[in-house]
């Protein structure tokens, strides 16, 4: 058994004058005062990599930090999965009983650390260095490619992509430090700036500064109990010309392990935290995973399907796309709002109840996958 | 001006473009690089307007597609302006080094021409 303990997640946006070391160490400190663990009790930890401090040891590096003295201590770096990717393998370690709580974090100041271009230039080599950098694709050209192909497949329009952008910056707008939280109509999504056809610039998240951080224990440390219930992951490929023909592919794998081993199936989530790089990143996780049908996931965002009071409430703290995105911390984010709102704690942003809830993350182009299932038993 | 290189396996036939010492379908070390006949399928495409390093930028954008070539990998490559998903397409690797593709039958137009 594994329980998610502790959460902290850092305002996002700017941080100047903050590298990833300090941004994580704050975020690291206040998941052990939510989880109400002396750092003595902490036994693991995985810490994400940083752009902008590429160390080869940041897991020894964040410990010393933070004078924790380990039984295992390690850098992830699956990409955008890596927050849940890393959630998963402290379940994992925690299953083996060779730790009982293990810190997961994640942060770097993504914005301030670095220029724009320098941050594009390194995105952009998670893809081929012969056959796909020297071409000039960047991360949106690959996920852009995606999204044409997904248009092509499902009839769904730009504005259908768009409708998941504007409801992001709405549930951000409830959320205190939000990166981005003027509201956004779909028809200003739609004149954007174009950025790789069809993605226009606010079918794109931000590059943000930020940290967050999750505890996963072996048994609850607090009042309300938010077990990780079932988990699953793939790796279907690295390179979008070696993605598989099915768009959802590696998706649906995981997500069918992680709803196999919870026990439970997609119909019984009432609250869902996943990953949106790009507008399509989410139209696909919601379509294939069977929380929106067939090119629908902008309809029913829409309609109100993804909304706080709809069926099924989505990224409440508005997301990469507007919450913000510094890398690793930017889906561990995610999983602090679910956790947050499972626990009854969300203030203004509290949904009607949520006792099981679905986060799903993915590295690369559709990459790697890593999805979980959590549920409340306290 | 030539065909994109692929890598094809002896045992099994399946081919596929990125360096590997073995066959992703069987497992088989007996691999053999081959030129592709460049004759393919658009699978995606994009125009990136915002290129990943500004020396790279310009007016209008580039094309950027994923082409189903007719021994069956999908390859990389630039573009001509305005191809479509599903549109026949002939590509071919320039002196730069870039496989580039354009409508099945233009290039015979350009070797006419030219």
């Amino acid at each position: 058994m594994a329980y998610l303990s502790g959460i902290a997640v850092t305002a996002f946006g700017k941080h100047p004058g903050r590298g990833p070391v300090a941004l994580m160490e704050e975020a690291a400190l206040a998941a052990l005062a939510d989880a109400g663990l002396p750092r003595q009790a902490v036994d693991g930890l995985i810490a994400g990599y940083a752009t902008t401090y590429p160390h080869l040891m940041m897991g020894t590096v964040m410990a010393e930090r933070l004078s924790l003295r380990l039984r295992h201590a390690h850098q992830a770096q699956v990409g955008g999965a890596t927050g849940a990717a890393a959630i998963i393998l402290a379940r994992h370690l925690i299953a083996a009983g060779a730790c009982r709580h293990v810190l997961v974090v994640g942060g770097e100041n993504r914005l301030t650390g670095q220029s724009r271009d320098d941050a594009l230039k390194i995105l952009a080599g998670v893809g081929h260095p012969v056959h796909e950098v020297p071409l000039g694709a960047s991360i949106p050209a690959y996920y852009a490619l995606v999204a044409a192909r997904y248009l092509h497949e499902t009839g769904a329009s730009e504005a259908d992509l768009a409708e998941l952008a504007v409801l992001m910056r709405r549930h951000a707008a409830a959320h205190p430090g939000a990166q981005l939280t003027k509201p956004l109509t779909v028809a200003e999504v739609l004149a954007s700036k174009p950025i790789a056809t069809p993605l226009k610039f606010l079918d794109c998240c931000p590059i943000s500064d930020g940290a967050a951080a999750v505890i996963v224990s072996a048994e609850p440390t607090g009042a309300a109990a938010i077990r990780l219930a079932g988990w699953g992951e793939a790796h279907t490929h690295q390179h979008v010309s070696e993605m598989p023909d099915d768009l959802g592919l590696g998706a649906k794998i995981a997500a069918a392990q992680a709803f196999a081993t919870a026990g439970r199936q997609a119909e019984d989530m009432r609250l869902l935290g996943l990953y949106d790089s790009f507008t399509p990143t989410l139209a696909i996780f919601l379509e294939v995973l069977g929380f929106a049908k067939p090119g629908e996931a902008g309809a029913a965002a829409r309609e109100g399907r993804f909304s706080r009071d709809g069926a099924l409430p989505l990224n409440l703290h508005g997301g990469l796309m507007s919450y913000g995105h510094p890398g690793v911390a930017g889906f561990l984010a995610h999983v602090v709002e679910v956790v947050r709102q499972m626990r009854g704690a969300a203030g203004q942003r509290q949904v009607r109840d949520a006792p099981l809830a679905y986060c799903h993350a993915d590295g690369g182009v559709f990459s790697s996958h890593a999805g979980f299932v959590l549920e409340r038993v306290a | 001006m030539s065909g994109p290189m692929l890598q094809s396996c002896r045992t099994c036939r399946h081919g596929w473009q990125f360096q590997r010492a073995a066959c992703p379908a069987c497992g088989a070390q007996d691999i053999v690089a081959a030129e592709s006949g460049g004759g393919g399928t658009v699978w995606s495409v994009t125009t990136v307007l915002r290129a990943p390093l500004p020396e790279l930028d310009m007016p209008g954008g580039y094309g950027i597609a994923l082409v189903t070539l007719d021994e069956g990998p999908r390859i990389m490559c630039r573009s001509a302006p305005g191809l479509a998903i599903g549109e026949r397409v002939q590509v071919a690797v320039e002196a730069d080094g870039m496989p580039r593709a354009v409508p099945a039958g233009s290039e015979l137009e350009d070797a006419g021409s030219g």
